[in-house]
């Protein structure tokens, strides 16, 4: 049995009267990539930010390698890895720069610090460009170093709100064959994305959020028997499932 | 497939009604900002209003007044001079600052309203002609500074015309030149941002810029005070201004034209401001047409793709045998060192950073060189004050200035701790996920804030020690004070600024929002004094109730650590778990 490296319970995230995140529980497994889906608001940045420990949840727990967030801080921090949907960085400082600062946070001897740095910008075709300040770099570029941050010390979860958002075809196809390699090597990846068709060829398991609460978790077959009228395609599942079928279908009346 | 699409309607290519699109545009979004502003803020809004216009009531008032009694001839013949070459040279002299000011002032708007705004493309994408933009643009840049300037120019020149019975053209022709100069001013002010963003990119020019403009406001107000000996007498000034006032400079021409036309030379007056008028006009539509080319080519902006800062830097190590500090390094944790070496780069490479760690600098640069043209001895008095006094009295006087690296340390404090944490923006994410705890956060911080204050304060100490003729004694004795004082603000400061951190800001200049950074400033403005006095008051008291100075020195040295000890812990240790749940909502 795998073990889980991610995991949610009853997780309910409040702002005053509107409830965000309500009664979420879900686990992420040791070698797997679970997408993460839902309409824009349904509460999937909200969930990501409690699970990296950015938000204090309302209430329930959420534990990364059996660390409880709120009450281990330090050991679950320790054992995530997170690629924020934006990108902001120390625009003052070059990429170089950027990833000693992480290894030196996560608190890796220096040795350490020096070959990741060097296997990272290589992987993500930095090297070039490591003396160069952050400011200086394209979207694609930061998104880039900002996974390799994530990366630096090799964590055991890896959580990415909207990763490929504005790369081009070869580095998002770069960032998802990365993603991969990761959960093989036994890593639990959680991202959530809006291209339902990276969420279908990647993701070993798919969990659906809508309005706050997690609608469908499971593999793509077992989604497909949710789906009553039998259609096959995570478009299909996510709109009968979220209640866009009917703007689809409006859609398809315009054509 | 439905093919059947709508017909396209022309768009409107007038420029005219686009501006007037573009700039209800403009005034809806100011709108909506007020009507979406708090109540407090709408009152304040609306007091800060009527006291404007109060004031350039007032103004106009005084300046009808003075120059209606510097025209009468009671006063002429009293006083024996014809002030008239002066009052002519007013509009002048108001003009010429209006132009100029707004070429100045306009240059960081329109960069910003050009390049940093963040419209542009939007705005150049809809149906509206460019140069209705470009525009709105320059009113856009131009209003606000207008509209200050008006507050001060209007009232003179309207003044002026009400005491020299001018004629009723005279008032609206004020006008009409002021927003021509001014919009003449913006124009090229826009050439001026297109040659500056051909060289630098955008951010690093508003950089550059914040920091010229701190630079430039510092020596003004301190350019007073210390420029006594340079300061032209009140004669000179009336000279200069009369010999500037020459029909030779174009610039001139408006103030000299509207007074021409005020006392009936039409014929000279219609001259001179349709020549300004004409210049004007050649001058916003060059500026225009080239600025709307430079733009739309995109000669303006061609390094903002092409060029990168590339940077190679030595990083202090642990095992750097030749770096004598590297075998202090061992005692602080990595995530603190690596926090620390993190800030000191982004301060140092940001140069909006360093133009509010400037001021205090120079400020105790200034008032170094003054200790040193002064030679910092007591005034001898006529030697009837007691001994103990004078021996109490030279102490304090000697400390006083010791306690001058006290106060620019402070100063620098208030920015470093009181917006240490603040400093990191949205950033802040990165430390937030991290596993760093709130002490070693904390810690860092700390660190950030102390040491370069630190370090200064001992330079200014060392300069002043030496100036003083201070004893081996006293400068060991001050050290400790300037240390443990320092270190007690950075307490306070640090904490405070931990509990109001806002990390919402893009502009560096919004990043204390809040009142809890005030408050500590304020504290420290207390402590400051109170920690140092108690480290000296006692050397001084012990000449006063003859005791040995041993004794004073002990004395302070115990009040002095108790507090400055208790101040740099207490507050850091109360916030700790604030820090723990910073920026969660």
């Amino acid at each position: 049995m795998p073990e889980i490296l991610i995991e949610t319970r009853n997780l309910i995230k409040r702002y005053g009267d509107k409830v965000a995140v309500d009664d979420v529980s879900f686990d992420v497994y040791q070698g797997e990539v679970f997408g993460f889906l839902g309409p824009n608001g349904a509460g999937k940045t909200t969930t990501i930010k409690v699970i990296v420990g950015l938000l204090q949840p309302t209430s329930g727990t959420v534990k990364v390698a059996g660390y409880d967030v709120q009450t281990q801080p330090m050991l679950a921090k320790a054992s995530s890895g997170y690629v924020p949907d934006t990108p902001n960085l120390y625009a003052k400082l070059t990429g170089q720069e950027l990833l000693r600062f992480v290894g030196d946070l996560y608190n890796m001897d220096r040795a350490r610090v020096a070959r990741r740095i060097d296997e990272l910008l290589r992987m993500f075709d930095l090297t070039n460009a490591a003396d160069d300040t952050v400011d200086s770099y394209s979207h694609g570029m930061q998104q880039k170093i900002s996974l390799a941050a994530a990366l630096m010390h090799d964590p055991k979860a890896l959580i990415l709100d909207e990763p490929t958002v504005g790369l081009d075809p070869k580095s998002a196809r770069l960032i998802k064959d990365i993603l991969r390699q990761l959960a093989d090597r036994g890593a639990a990846v959680m991202l959530s994305t809006h291209i339902l068709e990276i969420a279908e060829r990647m993701c070993d398991r798919i969990g659906i959020i809508n309005k706050g609460q997690l609608i469908a978790v499971g593999t793509m077959n077992e989604l497909r028997t949710l789906d009553a009228t039998g259609r096959t395609s995570l478009e299909d599942i996510f709109l009968s499932l979220t209640g866009g079928a009917e703007e689809a279908g409006i859609a398809e009346i315009l054509k | 497939m439905n093919t059947m699409y709508r017909p396209v309607h022309a768009p409107d290519a007038r420029v005219l009604p686009g501006v007037w699109k573009l700039l209800r545009l403009r005034l809806r979004i100011s709108y909506n900002s007020f009507r979406h502003a708090r109540i407090g803020r709408k009152i304040v809004m609306l007091v800060l209003w009527l006291m404007l216009f109060g004031f350039a009531f007032s103004l106009l008032v005084m300046s009808r007044v003075f120059l209606g009694w510097a025209r009468s001839p009671e006063v002429i013949r009293y006083l024996g001079g014809d002030f008239k070459p002066f009052i002519d040279a007013i509009p002048v002299l108001t003009l010429t600052a209006l132009f100029v000011g707004i070429l100045l002032t306009s240059f960081g708007v329109l960069l910003q309203a050009l390049y940093l705004s963040g419209d542009m493309d939007f705005l150049l994408a809809t149906p509206v002609p460019i140069r209705a933009v470009f525009i709105t643009k320059l009113f856009q840049a131009v209003l606000p500074n207008f509209g200050l300037t008006s507050l001060f120019g209007l009232p003179i020149l309207f003044g002026l015309g009400l005491s020299g019975g001018y004629g009723f053209l005279y008032y609206p022709l004020v006008v009409i030149v002021m927003l021509a100069l001014a919009l003449s001013g913006a124009g090229l002010a826009s050439l001026l941002v297109m040659l500056v963003v051909r060289v630098l990119p955008p951010r690093r020019a508003a950089e550059i810029l914040g920091f010229i403009g701190a630079l430039l406001a510092f020596s003004c107000n301190f350019g007073n005070a210390f420029g006594r000996d340079i300061n032209p007498t009140g004669t000179q000034l009336a000279g200069l201004i009369m010999r500037a006032n020459t029909p030779w400079l174009p610039l001139n021409w408006a103030g000299q034209g509207l007074v021409a036309l005020g006392e009936g030379h039409w014929l000279v007056g219609l001259l001179l401001l349709g020549g300004t008028l004409a210049l004007a006009s050649l001058a916003f539509w060059f500026a225009l047409v080239t600025a709307e080319q430079w733009f739309y080519s995109g000669w303006a902006g061609m390094q903002g793709v092409a060029r990168r800062k590339t940077i190679r830097s030595k990083r202090i190590s642990r095992t750097d045998a030749k770096n004598p500090i590297s075998g202090l390094l061992y005692f602080i944790p990595t995530p603190v060192l690596g926090i620390v070496q993190k800030d000191f780069l982004t301060l140092r490479r940001d140069l909006r950073n360093l133009s509010q760690l400037i001021s205090p600098v120079i400020l105790g640069v200034i008032y170094t060189v003054s200790i040193l043209r002064g030679g910092g001895e007591p005034p001898p008095g006529r030697g009837e004050a007691p001994g103990w006094f004078m021996d109490s009295f030279r102490v304090v006087l000697a400390y006083s200035s010791v306690g001058m690296s006290l106060f620019v340390g402070w100063m620098i404090l208030s920015r470093l701790a009181g917006m240490g944490f603040s400093q990191e923006g949205k950033n802040y994410w990165m430390l937030k996920v991290s596993p760093v705890s709130a002490g070693h956060l904390l810690a860092a911080k700390f660190l950030v804030a102390y040491l370069p204050p630190l370090g200064l304060g001992l330079v200014f100490l060392t300069v002043i020690s030496i100036v003083q003729k201070l004893s081996i004694f006293e400068f060991l004795y001050s050290l400790i004070a300037i240390i443990m004082c320092l270190a007690g603000c950075a307490g306070i400061l640090l904490a405070f600024g931990a509990l109001g951190a806002n990390f919402t800001w893009s502009d560096p200049r919004r990043m204390n929002a809040g009142g809890l950074g005030c408050l500590g400033q304020f504290f420290t403005v207390l402590y400051v004094p109170i920690s140092f006095g108690l480290f000296i008051v006692p050397i001084g008291l012990s000449g006063f109730l003859d005791v040995p100075i041993l004794y004073g020195y002990l004395a302070g040295l115990l009040l002095g650590l108790g507090i400055t000890v208790t101040c740099a812990l207490v507050p850091l240790w109360l916030v700790q778990d604030k820090v723990e749940r910073l920026n969660e909502e």
